[in-house]
C-alpha cells in the first residue's frame, strides 16, 4: 500500500522545499519515496544532486530510495486525451486552440493533473510514500476541488446552454448554428468564435463518463492522503490558510498538520527584553540589541499568529525554522522537518 | 487635465505586491492625485492593506483622494458588454450576454480582456488621474498582456475583436501605462522576476516594466567578525548570525537584477494598514 501526502498552502511559503524535505527524510527511513513536484529553484535541485527534473520519476543521487518527478501540465493532459478519449477525438482536442488555452491556463486543468499524476503513481504501487507539492495557482483549498470543476468543464453544462439540449449530439450544431439569436451574438462578437468553442465542448463532451469515474477516484485518493497546510506568518498566506478551513467542510478533508514555515525562535521575543551579558564594547552590544529587537518583534508576530492558528483549528501546529542561506544539502533539508514530531502525525 | 495613467502592479506570489501596489496608490493620493485602486481578484490583499477588507465593484473612498474597489467577473462582463461593445440596438442582449459568459469560460483571451478592459475602460473615461492595479501574479499577467493579440488571432471579425484592439493600444502607450513589477531579493522570485522581464521587452505588448524589490533588510551595522564576538549559544549571536547571512543573501539577489527601487523588510507588529503607510512613506522619499 502507498501513502500520500499532500503538501498544499498559498505560494511562496517554501512548499517545494517541504515537499522535498519530507521525501528526503522518509527514504532516509527505507521507504522507497517520490516526490512529484512542481519547479525546483536550483539550489534545491542541486541539493537533491540533479541538474533538472524531467515529466518522468527520476532517482535522487544524494538520497537511495528517492525519486522525484516534475509536473509538466500540457505533457499530462495529452496523456489524459490519450487514455480517456477516441483517437479521432484526441487528435482533434489535441490541436484545438481553445483544449490547449484551457490546459495551460485554467487553475483547476493544472490541479486536476496533479491529482491524475499522484493517482496513476498510487496505482502503480511502485512506491512506499508519494508526496505532492500543490501547483502555485489552485493550490490551497482548489487543488482538492479541482477533479469537480474539471467535472463541471467537461459535463456539458455550458454546452447545454448554447444548444439548449440535455444531451447534445454532433448533428445539433447544426440546429445551433440555425438559431436566428445564436447567430447575431456570433456575429456581434466576432465568428465564428461561438460554433468552434461549441465543436471543442462537443469533444470534450465525449470523454465526460470516463473523466467523471476517473475524478471520483481522485478525489477518494485526496481524502485517503495525510494533507499538511504550509503557511508562513505573511498575510496572504494565513489568509489562504483561513480560508482553507472555512471552506474544509466542501471538500471533507482533515489535515493532518499545519507547518508553520521559518519560524523565528520564540525565546528571541523575552530575550529582547533583557540585558546583553558577555559584550564589552558599548557599540556592538548596542546595535545587537537593536538588532535582536527587530527579530524579536517579528518573533512576536508569527507567534501570535500559529497561537491564533493553533486555538482556532484545533490542528497540531509544526513550525519549522528559518535558515538563512536556504538549505543547500540533504542534512540541511531534512534537518527541517527531522526530529519536529511532523511524521508522527501522518497516518503512515 | 493631462491623460489618466495606468499602473499594473504584479509579482510573484509571496512578494508584497498588494502591499507596494497600496503603498503606490496612497503615496499619489497624498500628493494631492485622484487614484483609484483596483484589486483585480483572487487575494483580499489590497483591501486589508487600505483598511477596507471588503471592497465592492463599486469604489469607495478609502481615505482622501484614494478610492478603490475590486472586480466581480459577472459585472465587468455586464458593463463590458453595455460600455464597450456597443451592441447594436435590438439586438437580443440576453442571448449575447450569456454567449459571452461562455466564452469567457473557454475561449482563451476573452476571460482576460475582459478583466484588463475594466481598469482600461477607467483610464478612457478621464475621471482619475491615476489607475492603479493589483493585478494578479506574473504567470496570470502575461495572459492578460497576450490576450488582444490571441483575440486577433482567433476572432476575424466583429466588436471582441475591435475592442481588443483598442485594449492592446493603450496597454502599450508609454505616455498612459507602467508596469511594476514587485519582487524580493531571493532566488526564486528573483529569478522568476528575471525571466518576465524578459518576456515582457521581448513581446512588447507593454512599455519596459519597472523591478521594486521589497522587503529589503535594513543594514545592521553588524558583520561577519562582530558576530564572532557575541556570546556563542545567545539570542543576541542567533539573531546577529541570521541578520548577517541574509544581509549578504539579499544584496546579492538584489544586484542581480536591475531595479528601479527598493523597499524595506518591516519586522514586528505591524497591521497591513501600518505596513502600506510605512512603505508609503519610503516611497515619497525615494526619487
Amino acid at each position: 500500500m502507498t501513502n500520500a501526502v499532500i503538501v498544499t498552502g498559498a505560494g511562496g511559503v517554501g512548499k517545494t522545499t517541504l515537499s522535498a524535505a519530507i521525501g528526503a527524510e522518509t527514504a532516509r527511513t527505507g521507504r522507497r519515496t517520490l516526490v512529484l513536484t512542481i519547479d525546483p529553484a536550483k539550489r534545491l535541485a542541486d541539493a537533491l544532486g540533479v541538474e533538472a527534473l524531467g515529466d518522468e520519476p527520476t532517482p535522487m543521487p544524494n538520497v537511495d530510495g528517492l525519486w522525484a518527478a516534475m509536473l509538466d501540465v500540457s505533457a499530462s493532459w495529452e496523456a489524459i486525451i490519450h487514455r480517456y478519449a477516441d483517437p479521432e477525438v484526441g487528435d482533434r482536442l489535441l490541436v484545438n486552440p481553445y483544449f490547449r488555452a484551457i490546459a495551460d491556463r485554467f487553475p483547476a486543468a493544472q490541479a486536476y493533473a496533479a491529482g491524475e499524476r499522484m493517482a496513476e503513481y498510487l496505482e502503480s504501487h511502485a512506491y512506499d510514500m508519494v508526496v505532492v507539492d500543490t501547483p502555485p495557482s489552485g493550490g490551497g483549498i482548489d487543488f482538492f476541488r479541482a477533479p469537480a470543476t474539471t467535472g463541471d468543464l467537461v459535463s456539458g453544462k455550458l454546452l447545454k446552454w448554447l444548444t439548449g439540449s440535455h444531451l447534445p449530439g454532433r448533428s445539433l450544431l447544426y440546429r445551433f448554428t440555425a438559431k436566428p439569436m445564436l447567430r447575431i451574438a456570433d456575429t456581434v462578437l466576432g465568428g465564428p468564435m461561438l460554433s468552434d468553442v461549441a465543436d471543442f465542448l462537443l469533444d470534450l463532451r465525449t470523454m465526460y463518463d470516463a473523466l467523471t469515474t476517473r475524478s471520483k477516484t481522485i478525489e477518494r485518493y485526496l481524502r485517503a492522503a495525510d494533507t499538511v497546510i504550509a503557511t508562513t506568518a505573511d498575510p496572504t498566506p494565513l489568509h489562504e490558510t483561513h480560508r482553507f478551513f472555512r471552506e474544509l467542510g466542501d471538500i471533507a478533508i482533515d489535515p493532518a498538520a499545519i507547518v508553520f514555515n521559518r519560524a523565528l525562535p520564540s525565546a528571541w521575543t523575552a530575550d529582547a527584553e533583557r540585558p546583553i551579558r558577555g559584550v564589552d564594547d558599548p557599540e556592538l552590544r548596542a546595535v545587537a540589541k537593536a538588532n535582536l529587537r527587530a527579530w524579536g518583534a517579528e518573533a512576536r508576530r508569527q507567534g501570535d499568529a500559529m497561537k491564533e492558528l493553533s486555538a482556532r483549528y484545533g490542528v497540531p501546529l509544526v513550525a519549522v525554522p528559518w535558515t538563512s542561506p536556504p538549505p543547500d544539502s540533504i542534512d540541511d533539508l531534512c534537518d527541517l522537518v527531522h526530529g519536529r514530531g511532523l511524521f508522527e502525525l501522518l497516518s503512515s | 487635465m493631462a491623460a489618466t495613467t495606468l499602473t499594473i502592479v504584479s509579482g510573484k506570489g509571496g512578494t508584497g505586491k498588494s502591499a507596494v501596489a497600496a503603498a503606490l496608490a496612497i503615496e499619489r493620493a497624498r500628493a494631492g492625485r485622484s487614484v483609484l485602486a483596483i484589486d483585480m481578484g483572487g487575494s483580499p490583499g489590497l483591501g486589508t492593506h487600505l483598511h477596507r477588507p471588503g471592497l465592492s465593484y463599486d469604489p469607495i473612498e478609502t481615505r482622501p483622494g484614494l478610492w478603490a474597489m475590486t472586480m466581480d467577473r459577472a459585472t465587468a462582463l455586464d458593463e463590458y458588454l453595455k460600455l464597450q461593445l456597443r451592441v447594436p440596438q435590438g439586438a437580443p442582449t440576453r442571448q449575447i450576454a450569456g454567449a459571452l459568459s461562455v466564452l469567457a469560460d473557454t475561449a482563451p483571451g476573452v476571460r482576460e480582456i475582459i478583466s484588463i478592459g475594466k481598469p482600461i475602460y477607467e483610464v478612457w473615461r478621464g475621471v482619475w488621474d491615476d489607475v492603479i492595479v493589483d493585478a494578479p501574479s506574473l504567470g496570470q499577467l502575461q495572459s492578460y498582456l497576450r490576450a488582444p493579440a490571441t483575440i486577433r488571432e482567433l476572432v476575424p471579425t466583429g466588436n471582441v475583436r475591435r475592442q481588443a484592439r483598442e485594449l492592446a493600444a493603450t496597454l502599450s502607450d508609454p505616455e498612459v501605462t507602467s508596469v511594476v513589477l514587485v519582487t524580493t531579493p531571493a532566488e526564486l522570485p528573483i529569478r522568476e522576476t528575471g525571466e518576465a522581464v524578459d518576456t515582457l521587452l521581448e513581446e512588447a505588448l507593454c512599455p519596459p516594466p519597472a523591478v521594486i524589490v521589497n522587503r529589503f533588510l535594513d543594514p545592521s551595522g553588524l558583520d561577519a567578525a562582530s558576530v564572532g564576538r557575541l556570546p556563542e549559544g545567545s539570542s543576541v549571536r542567533g539573531a546577529a548570525e541570521m541578520q548577517v547571512t541574509m544581509e549578504a543573501e539579499q544584496a546579492g539577489w538584489r544586484d542581480a537584477l536591475d531595479h528601479t527601487a527598493t523597499l524595506p523588510f518591516l519586522r514586528g507588529v505591524l497591521t497591513p494598514e501600518e505596513v502600506a503607510v510605512r512603505l508609503a512613506d519610503v516611497l515619497e522619499a525615494t526619487p
